[in-house]
C-alpha cells in the first residue's frame, strides 16, 4: 500500500517544480521511514525505526556502485557527445535538412528523417536515454527552426528515441531472455519486424498529421534558383558525411570491430575528425561540447540515483508482493489473459522501470503462458513492446524527462505530454496488431 | 556578503565543469583506444578498460553537482513556470533544504563504511590486469556527493540572493531562471 | 505436554540474497528451496526471505552486504571474493582442481571447511556450500584451436583465475558485459567466452552462433556458498542452526543434481537442433601449457600469501589422493562400461 500512496505523493511533489532526480530521491526517504515503521509494526520505537531505515538506505552505495561499473550505460555519455558534436558543428543541420529536402515539398520531411535517424541510432544501442538525449541535441533545433510544432517535434523524438528499445540490440529483450529462459538471439530477431512495423506506423501518421495540419511541420523551403534534381544532388552530397558516420558506428558492431557500446566511442571520434574536416573544430568546440555532456549525462544519471532510491523503497515496502498476489488470480482462458496482463503492465509502467515489472510480473504470468500454450517469443515481444510504451507514459516516462533535459526553456513539460500521446496509442495499436495477427510478424501460434 | 560567496561557489563549479569535460573526452578517446587495440592489434588490457568506466564514474558523480549550479537539472515546469522568481527562489530552497541535503547525507554518511571495507582489504580488481586501489573509486561516491552537500549550500546562496534581487517581476532575470538547456538559446532566436 | 507448543517457539526472519537474479535456475534454485525447507521444519517461525539481483541490485555487493547486515544471509560464490582476497577462489573452484565429488569429500572430510570458516572469519561472516555446477565446460570457440600459437590473440571473454592463465598463454582477455556477449560473439568482436555448461549455455544461445565446444579445465566443481552473517547466526537457537544447516546440505547437493539434469537434457536438445556442434579437448600441447600457467600463478600467489598456500597445499594433497580413487571407480566404471556398448 506504501507504495501507492508513495507514487501519488511522487507526482504531487513533483510537479512543485524541484528537480524530479532528488525529488525521486527525497520521497523515497519519507516512505522509507514509513515502510520502516509498517515493517516493525508492533514494536516500532525511535531506535529500531532509524535502525531499519539506515539499514534500508546503506543499500545506496551498492546499487550506484552497480551503475558505475555497468559499462552498458556508457553508451549515453559516447552517444550524447557524438550528438552535440555533430549538432555544434552544423552537420546534424544539413544531414536533417538534406533529408528533409529529399523529401521536396511533403510536409514533414524533417520528422521523418529524424524517425529515420532513431531508428539507425536504435540498431546501435539498447539503452533508451542515450538515443533520447542524441536525438533531442541534433534534430530538435532543426525541427524548431523549421517551424514544426512543439508537440509534434518532441513526441517523434520521444517516440524515435526509445525505439532502441524494441530494435535490437535492447536491454529489454536481453533481460526478458533471462526471465522467459529464451535465447536472446531468438528474442532480437522475434523483435525487428515488430520494430520496423512501429518506424512505419510513426511515418505514416507524420505524413498525415503533417497533411492535414499545414501547420505542423512544413516543408524546408527549397532553393528556387535551382532545379529539382540540383536540389537533390545537393542534399546527397550534405548526407554522405553523416551518413558515413552513421555507417561506422553500425558497421564497427556488424563488422565485429566493437561492441555496441563501444560503437558509440567510433561514432565519437567519428563526429569529431568529420567536424576537423569541415573546419569546424577547434579547443573551444571540443570542450563546450564535452561540458555540456557531462552535464547532460549527470542530468540523467541523477535521475536514475534518485530512481533506484525510489524502486528500493517501493520494492522494500512490499508493493511488488500486491502485484504478485493480483496477477497470481488471472484468468485462464487466453484473450481474457492476454487483455489483463497488457493492460497490468501497461498501468505498472506509470510506477516502476522496466527491469522491476520485468522480474516481478513475468514470472507470475510465464506458468499461465505455458498452460495456455502461447508461444513464448510472441508474448515476450509483446511485453517488450508494452515496456517500451512505459518510457513514454506520463508522468514518469523516462524519455520525456530526458528530453526535457536538453530541450529549450520554451517548450514546456505539458508539450512533450501531450506530444507522446499519438505515439503511444500508435504503440498500443501495433502491440494489438501484433496479438490479431502473429503470423504477419512472423511467430508461429 | 552572499553575493562574493556566490562567486565563488561558481567559480568552483566552473573549474570542477572543466575538469570534468578533460575527463569525459579521456574517457571518449579511451573506449576508443580499446576498440583500435583490440580489433587492430590483437592486444587488449583489462586495466585500461576498467579504466572506461572509472572515468564514466567520475563523470556522472560530481556531474551531479555542476548540473545543480547551471541549472542543468530536468523539472516538471508546467507550474514552475509561472511562479514569479521570489516563489522559484523559494522552491529551490526549501526543496535543496528538503529533498537534495537529506539524500545527499544518506548516501555521503552511508557510503563511508562501504570504502572502509574496500580500503582495510586492500581490494582490488578481480580480474586479470585490472586496476588495483578499489577503495580510490568507490570513494568517489562519499567524495562526490559530498561535493553534491557543498555545491547544495551554493546553491541555496544563489536562490536567497535571486529572491533579494527579486524587484517584482525582472522578464531578463525570468527568463534566465526557467532553468535547463540554455545551450539552444540559438534555436530561440530562428523561429 | 512434552510437545514444543508453536506459539512458544522464536519467530525469526530472515532475508537472502542471491548473486544471480531469481530466474536464472538452477544457480537461483538452492535459496528458495531453503527458505522452503526451514519454513516446513520450523512450522513457519523462521521465515526467510529470498531476493535476487533484480532487486538488491547489487549482484557482486553479496558478501559487503552480508558483513554489513544488510542481509543475514547470502548465495553467491567465493571466487567472486577474488578482488578481496584470492585465497577465496579455492572454494570455488580452481584450473585443473578437483572434481565435485572430490571437492566434496575434501569439504566435509578433509578439512575444507575448516579452511574456508578460517577465511572467511575476517568477514565476520559464515560460508556453507551452496551448490555446484559440476565441471564447466571450456567454452564457445569461433574457431578451431590446433597449437598454442593459435591462442595468441584470440580474443576471449574469460574472468577471474582462468582469464590469468589464459592471459599468460597469449590470449587477448577481454571484459564484456554479459549482455553484450552474444552480440559480440555473433559479430566476431570476441573469438571466444566461457561460460557455464549447456544447462545454462542454451538460454544464452551461443551453439548457435560458435561451432566448437571446448571441454573444460578451467572449472571442474564450481562451488557455491551460502553466506551467514555471523552475529545473526549467534542468535538463532540451537534447533534452528540445526535446521538450517541440514536445509543448506540438502539444497546444495540438489542443485549439483539439477545443473546435471539441466544440461544432460539441454546437451541432448542442442546436439538434436545443431549437429554440427563439435566437442572438442584442447590439444595435450595446449593442455600442457595451460596446466604449466596454472601451477605457476599458484605458486607465485603462494609466494607471498600463507593463506593461499595453506589452501592450496591442502587442496593439492587431498586431489593426489583422492585422484587415485576417482579414477580406479568412475574413470574406470565408464570405461568399462563403453567397452561393452
Ligand atoms: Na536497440
Ligand atoms: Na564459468
Amino acid at each position: 500500500m506504501t507504495g501507492i500512496i508513495m507514487f501519488f505523493a511522487a507526482l504531487v511533489m513533483l510537479t512543485i517544480g524541484y528537480p524530479v532526480a532528488f525529488t525521486f530521491g527525497s520521497v523515497s526517504i519519507f516512505f522509507g521511514i514509513i515502510a520502516a515503521v509498517v515493517e516493525l509494526q508492533s514494536d516500532a520505537t525511535l531506535i529500531l525505526v532509524s535502525e531499519e531505515f539506515f539499514q534500508m538506505f546503506s543499500m545506496m552505495p551498492f546499487r550506484i556502485y552497480t551503475i558505475m561499473n555497468n559499462t552498458i550505460l556508457m553508451a549515453i555519455p559516447l552517444f550524447i557527445y557524438m550528438g552535440i558534436i555533430l549538432q555544434k558543428s552544423d552537420l546534424a543541420e544539413r544531414l536533417l535538412e538534406a533529408m528533409g529536402a529529399l523529401f521536396g515539398k511533403i510536409r514533414g520531411g524533417v520528422a521523418v528523417s529524424t524517425v529515420l535517424v532513431g531508428t539507425l541510432l536504435a540498431a546501435s544501442t539498447g539503452v533508451v536515454g542515450a538515443s533520447v538525449v542524441a536525438m533531442g541535441v541534433i534534430s530538435l533545433p532543426v525541427m524548431l527552426k523549421y517551424g514544426y510544432s512543439k508537440r509534434l517535434s518532441t513526441g517523434t523524438i520521444c517516440a524515435a528515441g526509445t525505439l532502441g528499445q524494441i530494435i535490437p540490440p535492447s536491454i529489454v529483450l536481453i533481460i526478458l531472455g533471462d526471465v522467459f529462459q529464451q535465447p536472446v538471439g531468438d528474442l532480437f530477431q522475434a523483435a525487428v519486424w515488430p520494430g520496423l512495423a512501429l518506424v512505419v506506423c510513426y511515418v505514416i501518421y507524420i505524413l498525415c498529421v503533417s497533411f492535414f495540419n499545414k501547420d505542423a511541420a512544413p516543408p524546408i523551403p527549397l532553393d528556387d534558383d535551382v532545379t529539382r534534381s540540383q536540389n537533390i544532388k545537393k542534399a546527397l552530397i550534405a548526407i554522405l558525411p553523416p551518413l558515413t558516420l552513421i555507417v561506422m558506428v553500425l558497421g564497427s558492431i556488424f563488422a565485429g570491430i566493437a561492441t555496441p557500446t563501444e560503437s558509440a566511442s567510433v561514432g565519437s571520434v567519428g563526429a569529431m575528425v568529420l567536424a576537423a574536416m569541415y573546419r569546424k573544430l577547434s579547443w573551444r568546440v571540443i570542450e563546450e561540447s564535452a561540458l555540456e555532456t557531462v552535464k547532460i549525462t549527470a542530468m540523467v544519471f541523477a535521475i536514475l540515483i534518485g530512481a533506484t532510491a525510489f524502486s528500493m523503497v517501493f520494492v522494500y515496502s512490499g508493493a511488488d508482493y500486491i502485484v504478485e498476489d493480483v496477477l497470481t488470480n488471472l484468468p485462464g482462458q487466453k484473450w481474457t489473459f492476454l487483455l489483463l496482463s497488457m493492460a497490468a503492465i501497461m498501468l505498472l509502467g506509470f510506477f516502476i522501470d522496466f527491469i522491476e515489472i520485468s522480474y516481478i510480473v513475468v514470472p507470475i504470468l510465464l506458468p499461465i503462458v505455458d498452460i495456455i500454450g502461447l508461444n513464448p517469443l510472441w508474448f515476450a515481444i509483446l511485453i517488450a513492446m508494452n515496456l517500451q510504451t512505459s518510457f513514454l507514459t506520463p508522468p514518469f516516462g523516462f524519455s520525456l524527462f530526458y528530453l526535457k533535459g536538453v530541450c529549450p526553456p520554451e517548450v514546456r513539460t505539458t508539450d512533450l505530454y501531450r506530444g507522446v500521446i499519438p505515439f503511444i496509442i500508435i504503440q498500443a495499436l501495433v502491440l494489438l496488431s501484433i496479438v490479431i495477427f502473429p503470423e504477419v510478424y512472423g511467430f508461429s501460434q | 556578503m552572499l553575493v562574493r560567496a556566490e562567486q565563488i561557489f561558481n567559480a568552483i563549479n566552473r573549474i570542477a565543469g572543466r575538469i570534468l569535460s578533460v575527463v569525459l573526452v579521456l574517457m571518449v578517446f579511451n573506449v576508443f583506444y580499446d576498440v583500435i587495440m583490440r580489433y587492430f592489434f590483437h592486444n587488449s588490457s583489462v586495466g585500461m578498460q576498467e579504466m572506461e568506466w572509472h572515468l564514466f564514474s567520475v563523470v556522472i558523480l560530481y556531474g551531479m553537482s555542476v548540473a545543480l549550479l547551471d541549472e542543468g537539472h530536468v523539472r516538471v515546469d508546467f507550474l514552475y513556470d509561472r511562479y514569479r522568481i521570489k516563489t522559484k527562489a523559494t522552491i529551490n530552497i526549501i526543496g535543496t533544504i528538503l529533498f537534495l541535503l537529506p539524500l545527499a547525507l544518506l548516501v555521503f554518511f552511508g557510503s563511508l563504511g562501504f570504502v572502509r571495507d574496500a580500503y582495510e582489504i586492500k581490494e582490488i580488481s578481480e580480474d586479470p590486469g585490472g586496476l588495483p586501489f578499489r577503495w580510490v573509486i568507490k570513494g568517489m561516491i562519499p567524495l562526490s556527493f559530498g561535493f553534491l552537500i557543498f555545491s547544495a549550500i551554493g546553491y541555496t546562496i544563489k536562490n536567497i540572493n535571486l529572491y533579494r534581487s527579486d524587484q517584482g517581476s525582472d522578464p531578463e532575470l525570468d527568463r534566465k531562471f526557467c532553468g535547463l538547456g540554455n545551450q539552444q538559446d540559438e534555436g530561440e532566436g530562428a523561429k | 505436554m512434552l510437545i514444543a507448543s508453536p506459539a512458544f517457539a522464536k519467530k525469526v526472519r530472515w532475508k537472502v540474497a542471491m548473486t544471480w537474479s531469481s530466474t536464472l535456475t538452477p544457480l537461483a534454485s538452492p535459496a528458495p528451496k531453503l527458505a522452503k525447507l526451514v519454513s516446513d521444519m520450523t512450522n513457519g517461525n523462521f521465515e526467510i526471505r529470498v531476493e535476487g539481483s533484480e532487486k538488491h541490485k547489487a549482484p557482486l555487493g553479496i558478501l559487503d552486504m552480508v558483513k554489513g547486515g544488510q542481509y543475514e544471509m547470502g548465495h553467491s560464490a567465493s571466487y567472486y571474493w577474488k578482488g578481496k582476497d584470492v585465497t577465496m577462489v579455492f572454494f570455488t573452484s580452481v584450473p585443473f582442481g578437483m572434481t565435485a565429488a572430490e571437492q566434496y569429500a575434501w569439504f566435509y572430510y578433509g578439512g575444507g571447511m575448516e579452511l574456508m570458516k578460517k577465511n572467511y572469519d575476517k568477514f565476520g561472516v559464515l560460508s556453507f556450500p551452496g551448490g555446484n555446477t559440476g565441471v564447466q565446460m571450456g567454452g564457445w570457440f569461433r574457431k578451431e584451436i590446433k597449437t598454442l600459437d593459435d591462442l595468441k590473440g584470440l580474443k576471449m571473454r574469460i574472468p577471474g583465475l582462468a582469464g590469468e592463465v589464459f592471459a599468460k598463454l597469449g590470449v587477448n582477455v577481454t571484459n564484456i558485459p554479459s549482455g553484450e556477449l552474444y552480440t559480440s560473439l555473433d559479430r566476431g568482436t570476441i573469438d571466444a567466452l566461457e561460460w557455464v555448461g549447456p544447462g545454462m549455455d542454451i538460454k544464452m544461445g551461443f551453439h548457435k552462433i560458435a561451432p566448437y565446444y571446448y571441454a573444460g579445465w578451467h572449472e571442474p566443481a564450481s562451488e557455491m556458498q551460502f553466506l551467514i552473517n555471523k552475529k545473526e547466526y549467534d542468535k538463532l537457537p540451537d534447533d534452528y542452526k540445526a535446521i538450517l544447516e541440514t536445509a543448506m546440505k540438502a539444497v546444495s547437493a540438489d542443485m549439483y543434481s539439477e545443473n546435471f539434469d539441466a544440461s544432460a537434457t539441454a546437451w541432448a536438445q542442442m546436439k538434436t537442433e545443431f549437429p554440427n556442434i563439435k566437442v572438442m579437448t584442447f590439444p595435450p600441447e595446449v593442455l600442457k601449457a595451460m596446466k604449466a600457467a596454472s601451477v605457476e600463478a599458484y605458486e607465485a600467489y603462494a609466494a607471498d600469501n600463507p593463506a593461499f598456500k595453506e589452501v592450496y597445499e591442502s587442496q593439492k594433497a587431498y586431489m593426489a589422493m583422492a585422484r587415485e580413487w576417482t579414477k580406479m571407480s568412475d574413470y574406470y566404471y565408464i570405461q568399462t562400461s563403453e567397452m561393452v556398448e
